[in-house]
């Protein structure tokens, strides 16, 4: 922002006040404010790379000659389980979505703060209460060892006696609800609160990465999150979902990990396309070349990486037409991928490129992801993949990708956006020596992987005999990989060093394209002082649009000092819909994030009850959190509100949730010889159907009691919300006895029916009841009256219950479709 | 054209890595040794040479800016919007689309079927190869032949190889000979073994299966089909009798210590199936899935403490002496 006059000044400080937070410790702990979470984000994922890194050195020292005896077999295995849980759970994600995403998403698109300030505490403090759960394992001795992919039976009780497994199981699924929550929020940010004027097409690329992301995870997510549930049952309760003498299929195990894993691919290195297209037009001095097909290629890669997954399943003897399908699939997924290599290079070439820093890092990274490129397409033949798949020719190929490709754009962001974070320059000269240090050293380690995996060299070996033409490789794969870490080193000294004596860098070094560079160095807590003018998707070479800016600052036009407010716009064109009253600073996300690693804790000791019961203390700070309202006046809004939006994005993930369980319903059925197995008899199906009929029937009241809600009248609106409620605990207290009934005849321990069945029906049960839970707390909350808010909870939960109800028609189609 | 092909290899593989570690052993994919992995090694070759080309061409691109990074003024941007569209629709788009449908074509329809199992009426011959915990158990149907690690096959004949596994998910490779197959509990995959000549091929399990996954290696010998035949009878025999007092002590020690609930010798009680069949151990080269050499001193070493050389493996150590240990070595060894 330009210099401001004295009203502006005075109006900056207002905002100042306004958005300040507690000071010390316990402002850390109870921000809300995005770039301080980004910055918790930063530190903490970054203390995941030492430890994942580490790992990896160890790994690779162990390796550095045959028959070497630093560590013991049980060691290597947890030791390469946990880098790689550790590097694509703890660090990658939490780094390029959680760091980079939350600090920047709403600097680029000129907003306050994300849609929900809270959830964003909770995802971080959910993120390390994961983090920790999963590496206290490390010191106990009982690490996961089965691999980050945890293939069964590997990893069934029956071959993986000890707790090790259950780390892995219940960790993954406790960080996945970080993930997703920080998911929904950025989804709702990028639909809802971008700068009056910044329709969709103006909107930075980078900003497209990341709605692509986070799209990927809410679709990605539950099948993993249902996978490690099921294993989990099968090691602690004894169901069969595994299981081939009890009806199971270790290979669902293998479809549900890859359609997460090959997304996941995608989540990983989409957030770094984002970073290249930011740094790029900055140092080419020129807009990004083909600017529309490489945001339709962002929003293509994440959806087509969902048809891509059997790839990774080519040697488990699929039939041949299934193969050939993933084949195509595959290289069709080349496509974007090369537009967007071709958009870069074309932007670069027809630019006036300076190879600072930050650019020579996307160079690397360049480089790398042609070389990963390459080499991923040779899977798609499929005699070549069998030959190289699970050998070091794979282990070459995804650290070129999501190694060489991912992280070097993470670390190219770290210096282009550390003087805006930090105020101060980093030193040039020590930027381009940790640069070539690190791409020397990449370069190294995983070049030479290629051809010891073609020279038959096999993935996860702990050693291997010194006859068979490996050591020299291996030797200098080590080497490399020490050269790497000393250049990632340097990159941390610099950094370090230049956060305290760096020179100041004012607010745009780089003559930046996108607002976080309006914004002061560091920001201030509102970001900006007043809602920038957009009318291009580099707003910052838009000189007339800052000068704009200023003047709106002095006339008191878009500054919303007022109060703890941000605008919301329409989803599509970006045109100004209301001032939104934020939340601020907030103990309960950490209150609420501390009993669910509670929760967690004791689900893997067992103890199931006391579980429960911190899983209600999570909801009583769940409510908690909710109990001050926003302080809004009835408006008539032009938009569908955040909270609508939030529940919907909510729901599209419970929806992939349900379809990953009636897909794995389905999967078991059709690959079972008789079905219900064993003497199970096929369910009833007149009372599941006239139970869900009157599922389906409280929608109706529900819809009324939104009307009602929408016209203000609150009693009516209490009365159909009471009806709904009566016929939804109806149907669920009839639908429990039935299925404890049930489970007098047949349990989930009988075989793989028995489990799914039991699973599909309780996690609908489950469902319908976290909807009672909501409704009662929106009985609760009307009976005092009729806000905003609660006009925006009751449409929200209303459009909660349609999905249950939709849900629902699938779950009983499923459970009575075997009679 | 084929001398090409043939010395092509050698010439890349000297390039990248001879100097380095020697040209690759017996479990390398780049020397194959049967028509489908010599397919599938001149597909690699193929993609890696187009693979050069594009990466040339891409970091060309590169280069190209890094020279044109002195240029004065700002760049001129929207008069060539046309062209700089052009290149990505065409680099981006157009060739990728060509090389991809070639690959697809010659990758999944022309290589792939060479290299694929073989219908049972096809295959000369049957080998049924069960993976466990950490060894690879190898029965010959129809003769009653049941041996370990060390999978004997008649050169020049088309065998098929049902793989399946005990326990956990372990995968079948002979690098030099074709591509790998899982072994998966609840299926019964079939793989194409054919050797072009006589010879010692190296393969290893491929897929993670626990702490000894990479002591479960294994040797595919190929033999002549008469010296195959001759091998397959004498494999058919049960044991011989000890021969010796030495001998005649090791099978009492092996019969009443644990060693037969594990193991099974045909023509005497021993019948256990947790570890390998030993009924001609004394015929094979190795031990423990190739971790040691089969000497009389390594196989005494192996019996004193078996967790010493693969650590966590099923085998425990027994209470024996040392000259319990030597009988039970010079019985074994003379299970030829």
């Amino acid at each position: 922002m330009a210099v401001l006059g004295t009203a502006g000044r005075a109006r900056a400080e207002r905002l100042r006040r306004v958005w300040a937070e507690r000071h010390g410790v316990l402002g850390w702990l109870t921000t809300t404010d995005h770039k301080r979470i980004g910055l918790l984000y930063l530190f903490t994922s970054l203390a995941f790379f030492l430890a994942g890194g580490v790992e990896a050195l160890l790994l690779r020292t162990q390796l550095v000659r045959p028959d070497n005896g630093l560590l013991s077999p049980s060691a290597y295995n947890q030791l390469f389980t946990m880098h790689g849980v550790t590097m694509i759970f703890l660090f990658v994600i939490p780094l390029s979505i959680g760091a980079f995403g939350n600090y920047l998403l709403p600097l680029m698109i000129g907003a306050r703060d994300l849609a929900f300030p809270r959830l964003n505490a909770f995802s971080y403090w959910v993120f390390v209460a994961a983090g920790l759960f999963v590496y206290v394992s490390l010191p106990l001795g009982s690490a996961p060892d089965a691999g980050w992919f945890d293939y069964v039976p590997l990893a069934d009780r029956e071959f993986s006696p000890g707790p090790n497994i259950d780390f892995y199981c219940l960790g993954i699924i406790f960080v996945g609800i970080s993930t997703t929550a920080t998911a929904v929020n950025f989804i709702v940010t990028v639909f809802k609160l971008r700068a009056p004027g910044m329709s969709l097409n103006r909107m930075p690329l980078f900003c497209f990465a990341m709605l692509a992301v986070s799209f990927a995870i809410v679709f990605a997510l539950p099948p993993l999150t249902v996978a490690a549930a099921f294993l989990e049952l099968d090691r602690q309760v004894g169901t069969h979902f595994y299981d081939i003498a009890g009806g199971g299929d270790p290979v669902l195990w293998q479809h549900l990990f890859w359609i997460f894993g090959h997304p996941e691919v995608y989540i990983i290195i989409l957030p770094a396309f984002g970073i290249a297209t930011s740094i790029i037009p900055a140092f080419a001095r020129r807009r990004m070349v083909a600017f529309p097909l490489v945001a339709l290629a962002e929003l293509l890669v994440a959806f087509i990486g969902f048809g891509v997954w059997a790839h990774h399943m080519f040697a488990v003897g699929l039939a041949t037409v299934t193969a050939v399908y993933f084949a195509a699939a595959s290289l069709i997924i080349v496509i974007p991928s090369a537009i967007q290599l071709f958009a870069w290079l074309t932007t670069l070439v027809t630019g006036r490129p300076q190879f600072a820093t930050p650019l020579l890092w996307i160079v690397g990274f360049i480089v790398f992801f042609i070389v990963g490129g390459l080499s991923g397409v040779m899977f798609a033949a499929i005699p070549f993949d069998q030959q190289a798949h699970d050998t070091y020719f794979v282990v070459a190929h995804f650290h070129f990708v999501i190694f060489g490709a991912a992280v070097f754009p993470l670390i190219g962001g770290l210096y282009y956006w550390f003087p805006k974070v930090t105020g101060r320059m980093y030193r040039e000269g020590l930027g381009k020596a940790s640069f070539w240090l690190a791409f020397a050293g990449t370069a190294l380690t995983f070049f030479p992987m290629h051809i010891v995996g073609l020279l038959g060299m096999p993935r996860r070996q702990y050693t291997y005999p010194p006859d068979l033409g490996w050591t020299g490789l291996n030797v200098l794969e080590t080497v490399g990989s020490y050269v790497l870490a000393a250049g990632l080193l340097l990159v941390a000294a610099n950094l370090a060093w230049s956060c305290i004596r760096g020179p100041a860098s004012g607010e745009d070094p780089f003559d930046g394209a996108t607002l976080e560079w309006a914004a002061s160095s560091p920001p201030a807590p509102y970001n900006f002082a007043v809602i920038p003018t957009v009318t291009s998707p580099y707003p910052m070479w838009d000189e007339r649009d800052r000068e704009q800016d200023v003047r709106n600052a002095e006339a008191g036009r878009l500054v919303l000092d007022q109060g703890h407010v941000t605008p919301a716009t329409t989803v599509i064109d970006g045109e100004w819909d209301e001032a939104l009253d934020m939340p601020s600073d907030s103990p309960w996300p950490l209150a609420a994030a501390a009993a669910l690693a509670l929760v967690f804790t004791f689900l893997l000791t067992g103890h199931w009850t006391t579980a429960l019961v911190f899983l209600g203390a999570a909801g009583a700070a769940a409510v908690a959190w909710h109990a001050r309202e926003a302080a809004a006046e009835l408006v008539t809004r032009r938009a569908l509100p955040n909270g609508w939006w939030g529940m919907a994005v909510f729901l599209a993930t419970e929806a992939a949730l349900f379809g990953s369980l009636i897909g794995s319903y389905s999967y078991l059925r059709f690959t079972s010889a008789d079905w219900p197995q064993g003497a199970i008899e096929p369910p009833s199906v007149a009372l599941p159907l006239a139970l869900t009929a009157v599922l389906v029937l409280s929608v109706v009241p529900m819809r009324a009691a939104e009307v009602a809600a929408r016209r203000q009248r609150t009693r009516a609106a209490l009365r159909w919300l009471a009806v709904a409620f009566a016929l939804q605990a109806g149907y669920l207290a009839v639908q429990i006895v039935s299925y404890v009934d049930e489970l007098g005849t047949f349990t989930p321990a009988t075989n793989a029916y028995g489990s799914i069945y039991f699973s599909l029906l309780g996690a609908h049960h489950a469902h319908v009841a976290l909807g009672l839970g909501l409704m009662a707390w929106l009985l609760v909350r009307l009976a005092g009256g009729l806000t905003e808010y609660r006009v925006t909870a009751v449409r929200a939960i209303a459009l909660y219950w349609y999905v249950v109800g939709a849900i629902a028609v699938f779950v009983v189609a499923t459970q009575v479709s075997p009679a | 054209m084929s001398a090409w092909r043939q010395r092509l290899p050698c010439v890349l593989v000297a390039l990248w890595a001879a100097a380095l570690s020697g040209c690759g052993g017996e479990q390398s994919a780049l020397e194959p040794r049967s028509g489908p992995a010599r397919d599938i090694a001149t597909l690699w070759w193929w993609m890696l040479a187009v693979a050069t080309v594009v990466f040339a061409g891409a970091v060309g691109l590169l280069v190209l800016a890094w020279l044109r990074r002195r240029r004065v003024g700002a760049p001129v941007v929207g008069e060539r919007e046309g062209f700089d569209l052009g290149m990505v629709v065409l680099f981006g788009m157009g060739v990728p689309a060509v090389a991809l449908i070639a690959l697809f074509v010659v990758g999944n329809f022309v290589v792939m079927p060479g290299t694929d199992a073989p219908a049972a009426s096809r295959a000369q011959m049957r080998i049924d190869v069960i993976g466990a915990q950490w060894f690879w158990k190898v029965r010959y149907p129809g003769s009653g032949v049941v041996t370990a690690n060390e999978i004997h096959i008649p050169a020049r004949t088309r065998v098929n190889v049902t793989a399946t596994t005990a326990d956990v998910i372990h995968s079948f490779w002979i690098p030099q000979l074709n591509r790998k197959i899982d072994m998966v509990p609840g299926r019964r995959n079939r793989v194409l073994l054919y050797a072009d000549r006589p010879g010692r091929y190296r393969g290893q399990c491929a897929e993670f299966c626990g702490l000894q996954h990479s002591h479960m290696a294994m040797y595919v010998i190929a033999e002549s089909p008469p010296r195959f035949r001759a091998w397959l009878a004498q494999q058919a025999r049960p044991a011989a009798e000890p021969g010796g007092a030495l001998a005649q002590r090791g099978e009492r020690v092996f019969m009443e210590h644990q060693c037969s609930s594990c193991h099974t010798i045909r023509g005497t009680p021993a019948a256990g199936e947790v570890g390998p069949d030993l009924t001609h151990v004394g015929r094979r080269t190795t031990l423990a899935a190739l971790t040691l050499p089969n000497t009389p001193r390594e196989l005494a070493a192996w019996i004193r403490d078996p967790q010493y050389f693969k650590p966590g493996n099923r085998m425990p150590a027994l209470d024996l002496d040392r000259s319990e240990i030597e009988a039970v070595a010079a019985y074994l060894e003379g299970l030829e």
